[in-house]
């Protein structure tokens, strides 16, 4: 049980290092470790429990999500030639200090749900307030950030979020579900990555706030 | 008998000054009169502390449908008294000294007749046991307080700034007006010991109790100075003689924290926990907004008085915290030590009024000898007068180490209990309170850091190296009677804190009168002081001293035996090969510049280089650096409301047609309605 | 009593031990030989024979705040538990300490300005915005272990860390001993937020403040400086971690609470030796970064606690 608790505090600390994160391949090198950290999760939960399938679900988070997906990333960085700052549109002060806020919030949507008696009876459910902590984070990462490549990452990174949070109310959802949604992220990672290849093509950059040209 | 004595000796004071007016006497003896009554008054408190029971002054009454007329001292009045004749004793005696320099320039007897009427009015606000009583001397107070502050009205920036105290004050006032006709309307009487029946109303909805609320904290948050109602403090408080700001910035503003410890507390009872955690919240940002600002200042009684604005937010954080815990015990018995805890933030709370006004006065009285001496009130054009004012810069360096919370000086204890009754909050298991309480934490700690940033810049540019201008080098010392009053001010500063158990103790009668738990026992033993819940810590104020006479000693005796005595030779600056002089100086501004880049653009302070190109594209032939501070407040909160208001009066502009009949006309009409309605 | 000063005195020695061994592991380090670790000992002593050389231009403050400085910090190694959580706790808690280091700080920047020197104007400017940023942090950290021990009492927290044994590696503790491990850095002047090593004009921060003392004044500075290092580490090292050290008299739990105490302070100068090889200093305005990142460690602790400690 504390085992899984320290797991969370971890998962939740690296989206947070992520936000704080000032270069793009460090940021996908902490998506692939949050993704590593969601994968040991699982398994722990897997042990604890003695649900053969989620076993199937750690390996595969761990291999699509901690390398094949960043590999990617990293091919499309190297491919359109991302400048390697991340260019915040939030200084990234303010945006820790949001962070911060977003954690606190997300501990007080959630309290009544995980101290309340009878409603949620799983180990895992103190990493419920966690994993929607790095949900909002990964939204506040979609939104505060400026290059497409950045939005992807804060994407993914509230996948990973929603994966922690099934984990943390019911251990995970059934195989196949699961197994559809890693065949769904992997397609949205393809297709966010070509779309930011059209986006640079089209207009050589990968800024998303040009894109409000579009609108004129 | 006593009380009637300090009324007369003050009215007394007030009419001699106008009599004696340009006569020698006349700077003397209004002030006198100032110090007895006093003097008097902490003679009288001095036994209600101790638990000698009440004393109550019966004044006459002519209209029976606003209640008695009395005057009142219990516990919680007694204490705010005495902090309060403490003050102004040593504001009397200092003025002696201080209005030398007004002499032939503005008029001293008005000042001698207004710092009268002001002292007892507010010994009247603190004593008044009636809501109309109370009203009439809050009136007086402030009205006082305005002429005071447009005392050196030929100065510009003085009449301007009256002016918004004087619509900011009303503003308030009506606030408070509004929020005793509530009360008077759940009652049927303005007297304070009925009001006090409302905690018990149980019929009153919680509705009501919030409004009042609301609107006591609008009111008396306005004269506290919290931020966003802080827009006049600034102003006013440094447009006044230094003497003045002593009083308004010790005492005055802490007329808004008694009555907001009494009306919540005392009437209203804290049932709701929101209440709390709203006080904490703005406590909060009144102290980091009124330190970044005074950080921002170079004004050196701008800066005090930004200061004052964040400590009233400590002590408001003391006053929301024992609002949140009392209403926490209040709902729930089962939870250990919460009463005691509320006691505990509601003591440093007290705690903290009484040093903030004692090294707040200290530290305006400091600086009115600066600023005599050195004719400006720029820090930037001061430096090196701790050497030509050697006391004034020792004093007010008591007063700096002081509100900085240096141990084991009166602001540290404060802030320690204040501190240890937030770590205690754990006990709480609402989400909200586990939420809000750090944060206050971490915002006391900036506030605090921050502040004694500000204090360590202030002391720097005044009092230390090299004279700025002509007027800093020829700087000379006060005069006596303004020395020994901060000297009084500065032992006191150090004596509170040093012996800080045994007024604790005294301190925590009267938050006892006004919760009803006394946690003296547990917290106080011999010379230490703890938590109330038994072993979360404690700390022995007097033994820190003991530590630090044991040590420096120690320290200066082993060091010079190694290696022989200290030997001392005198020697320029090190400058790198130029001669330094007063500009080679890191200046004010500049050293308060990496804390206000990074804190400074949340509040509106802007700063621009601009340079003059030369030949070199590296060397620009000048640099300068401009730095303003964006009223933001003003711009953006009241600016609207004021143009709102504007707006509004236009539209109804077509009443006021200037027509005398038209007048007489709406005059009888509303006679008609009254007696109509209320036949 | 007896062991209470002893320990107080082991640390006073050990000060310029652990200064001496964090130079020479980073000169190896870097591919130097360095001096040897007893050096620090050797120049203090050097400075105590030496002259002071005082400023024309300064008043009392520059005069009395070696002594100020040394007193305070001597007063703070008292209260701290190095290998027996028995200390001079009469006098106070963690937070006192945290206040008696504060006095550190008021004096050496008040003093930095003294001189009217331009360096020390930037020292004392930089210092203060540094420790003011990171004074939230601190206190957030120590507000988590009142929390998790129930108890700001220096003595007492050991007592009861070191009394739940290995349980208690729980997150909150972690993320507080993160957050208050780059307060140290902070409050140490070590890389990446000062260069202890440097003297050009644009980088230093506390080496500008103590440009104007020299002789027994700079003995004294350097060697509260030394003090208040090894009082952060002991900090660090037995509140956070408090493995082996002694909780009674016994003369057996005394030498391994010696021993664990040395293993810990080991690898903590191995640690700062290593970040401060590996990293440059940073920009001064970048620092706020890293201390937002402290501060949000330090209220995730805050807040671990509340989700995992009290549910």
């Amino acid at each position: 049980m504390n085992l899984i608790d320290g797991l969370a505090a971890t998962f939740l600390l690296i989206a947070i290092l992520a936000v704080a994160s000032g270069r793009v391949l460090s940021l996908v090198r902490l998506y692939s470790l949050h993704s590593i950290v969601l994968g040991i999760t699982a398994a722990a939960v897997a042990a604890l429990t003695n649900a053969g399938h989620i076993y199937i679900v750690a390996a595969l988070t761990i291999a699509l999500k901690g390398a094949l997906i960043p590999w990617g990333l990293r091919y499309v960085i190297e491919k359109i030639g991302v400048h390697r700052e991340v260019e915040p549109l939030v200084p990234l002060p303010v945006s820790l200090l949001i962070c911060g806020v977003l954690t606190a919030l997300s501990f007080y949507i959630v309290q009544p749900i995980v101290t309340g008696h009878d409603i949620l009876e799983t180990i895992t459910k103190n990493s419920l307030p966690m994993s929607l902590a790095v949900i909002f984070i990964g939204f506040f990462m979609m939104i505060a950030r400026k290059k497409a490549i950045t939005q992807i990452i804060g994407l993914l990174i509230m996948e990973n979020g929603l994966f922690m949070a099934a984990y943390a109310v019911a251990y995970g959802m059934p195989l196949i579900v699961e197994l559809g949604v890693f065949f769904d992220i992997l397609m949205a990672a393809i297709i966010l990555g070509l779309l930011a290849f059209r986006i640079n093509r089209t207009f050589d950059t990968v800024d998303t706030t040009i894109l409000r040209r579009l609108h004129d | 008998m006593l009380f009637v004595s300090i009324i007369l000796t003050s009215l007394a004071g007030a009419l001699l000054a106008v009599l004696l007016n340009k006569r020698r006497a006349g700077m003397l003896i209004p002030y006198i009169a100032a110090a007895l009554s006093s003097a008097m008054l902490i003679v009288m408190s001095a036994p209600v502390l101790l638990g000698h029971g009440d004393v109550i002054l019966s004044l006459p009454t002519y209209i029976q449908r606003l209640g008695e007329f009395s005057l009142r001292v219990d516990s919680l009045s007694a204490f705010f008294l005495i902090v309060m004749a403490i003050v102004t004793m040593c504001v009397s005696i200092y003025s002696v000294g201080y209005l030398r320099e007004y002499e032939n320039k503005y008029n001293l007897g008005r000042m001698g007749f207004l710092f009268n009427i002001f002292i007892l009015s507010l010994c009247m606000v603190f004593t008044a046991g009636n809501a109309i009583l109370f009203l009439i001397m809050w009136e007086i107070m402030s009205v006082s307080s305005y002429f005071l502050v447009i005392y050196e009205w030929r100065r510009a920036d003085s009449v301007s700034s009256g002016l918004m105290y004087l619509v900011m004050t009303h503003v308030g006032t009506a606030f408070i007006a509004a929020a005793f006709l509530l009360m008077w309307t759940q009652t049927g009487s303005f007297d304070f010991t009925s009001f006090a029946g409302i905690r018990e109303m149980s019929e009153l909805s919680g509705t009501m109790r919030s409004g009042i609320f609301i609107l006591l904290l609008l009111g008396f948050g306005t004269k506290a100075g919290l931020v966003p109602l802080h827009i006049w403090l600034p102003r006013a408080h440094p447009a006044a003689p230094s003497n003045i700001s002593a009083l308004m910035s010790a005492v005055m503003v802490k007329t808004a924290a008694y009555m907001i410890i009494r009306c919540c507390f005392g009437f209203l009872g804290v049932t709701e926990v929101w209440w709390g955690l709203l006080v904490l919240l703005i406590a909060c940002i009144s102290a980091l907004v009124g330190v970044v600002y005074a950080l921002a200042e170079t004004d050196i009684k701008r800066i005090l008085a930004y200061s004052t604005v964040e400590n009233m937010g400590i002590i408001f954080i003391g006053i929301g915290a024992a609002m949140v815990f009392q209403a926490f015990s209040n709902g729930d018995s089962t939870i250990p030590y919460l009463a005691d805890i509320a006691a505990l933030a509601l003591v440093a709370s007290l705690f903290h009024v009484m040093s903030h006004a004692l090294f707040k006065s200290l530290l305006f009285m400091g600086a009115g000898a600066v600023i005599s001496s050195s004719h400006t009130r720029n820090i930037e054009k001061m430096g090196g007068i701790g050497r030509r004012m050697r006391y004034t810069g020792a004093f007010f360096f008591v007063g700096a180490l002081s509100i900085s919370a240096i141990p084991p000086l009166n602001g540290f204890i404060g802030e320690w209990m204040l501190f240890q009754s937030l770590f205690l909050s754990q006990t709480i298991g609402d989400p909200m309170v586990n939420i809000l309480i750090p944060a206050a934490v971490a915002a006391l700690a900036l506030a605090g850091a921050i502040a004694a940033a500000c204090f360590v810049r202030l002391y720097g540019a005044v009092f230390l190296a090299r004279p700025r201008s002509d007027h800093a080098e020829n700087a000379e010392e006060a005069s006596n009677s303004m020395l020994g009053s901060m000297m009084i001010l500065a032992s006191l500063c150090v004596l509170t804190g040093v012996l800080a158990t045994f007024i604790v103790r005294i301190v925590d009668k009267v938050s006892a009168s006004v919760l009803g738990t006394s946690i003296a026992s547990k917290v106080v033993g011999g010379i230490t002081l703890s938590t109330p819940d038994g072993g979360f810590s404690h700390i022995s104020p007097l033994a820190v001293v003991i530590v630090f006479l044991l040590l420096l000693p120690l320290v200066y005796l082993l060091s010079n035996r190694l290696g022989g005595p200290q030997r001392i030779m005198r020697e320029d600056t090190w400058d790198c090969g130029t001669p330094l002089g007063p500009r080679n100086q890191y200046t004010a501004t500049g050293h308060s510049q990496p804390l206000i880049h990074s804190f400074g653009r949340y509040v509106g302070v802007k700063s621009e280089v601009s340079e003059t190109k030369s030949s070199s594209p590296l060397i620009p032939a000048r640099m300068k650096f401009h730095q303003e501070v964006e009223p933001v407040f003003e711009r953006y909160l009241y600016r609207p409301i004021h143009r709102a208001a504007v707006e509004l009066s236009n539209r109804i502009g077509w009443i006021q047609m200037g027509s005398i009949q038209a007048y007489l006309a709406y005059i009888f009409v509303t006679l008609l309605v009254l007696l109509v309605v209320f036949r | 009593m007896i062991i209470e000063l002893i320990q107080t005195f082991l640390l006073l020695a050990l000060a310029p031990l652990v200064t001496g061994i964090i130079r020479s592991l980073k000169a190896r380090m870097q591919g130097r030989k360095g001096p040897s670790v007893l050096q620090p000992y050797r120049d203090l002593l050097k400075l105590l024979y030496k002259s002071s050389i005082r400023s024309r231009d300064s008043s009392w403050v520059l005069s009395i705040a070696p002594y100020v400085c040394m007193a305070a910090v001597i007063a703070a190694a008292l209260l701290v538990p190095v290998i027996y959580t028995g200390t001079f706790g009469l006098i106070g808690d963690l937070l006192l300490l945290i206040y008696l280091l504060a006095i550190v700080r008021f004096f050496t920047t008040l003093a930095a300005l003294d001189a009217g020197s331009t360096f020390g104007g930037m020292g004392s400017s930089r210092e203060l915005f540094i420790s003011s940023i990171v004074e939230p942090t601190m206190l957030l950290s120590i507000f988590t272990v009142g929390l998790i021990s129930s108890t700001t009492d220096l003595g007492g927290i050991s007592m009861n860390m070191a009394s739940t044994g290995l349980d208690l590696i729980e997150p909150s503790l972690l993320l507080a001993a993160a957050a208050f491990f780059i307060a140290i850095l902070a409050e140490n002047s070590r890389v990446p937020v000062d260069n202890p090593a440097t003297h050009l004009e644009l980088t230093m921060v506390h080496e500008a403040m103590v440009l104007e003392y020299s002789g027994k004044d700079l003995a004294l500075m350097e060697y509260a400086s030394m003090t208040k290092l090894l009082v952060f580490f002991t900090l660090m090292a037995n509140i956070f971690f408090p493995w082996g050290i002694a909780t009674s008299m016994d003369p057996i739990a005394l030498a391994i609470g010696l021993l664990a105490y040395l293993v810990k302070i080991s690898i903590l100068t191995l640690a700062i030796a290593v970040v401060e090889s590996s990293m440059a200093k940073m920009r001064l305005f970048r620092l706020p970064n890293l201390f937002t990142m402290a501060f949000i460690l330090s209220l995730l602790a805050v807040i671990a606690y509340y989700i995992l400690g009290v549910a």
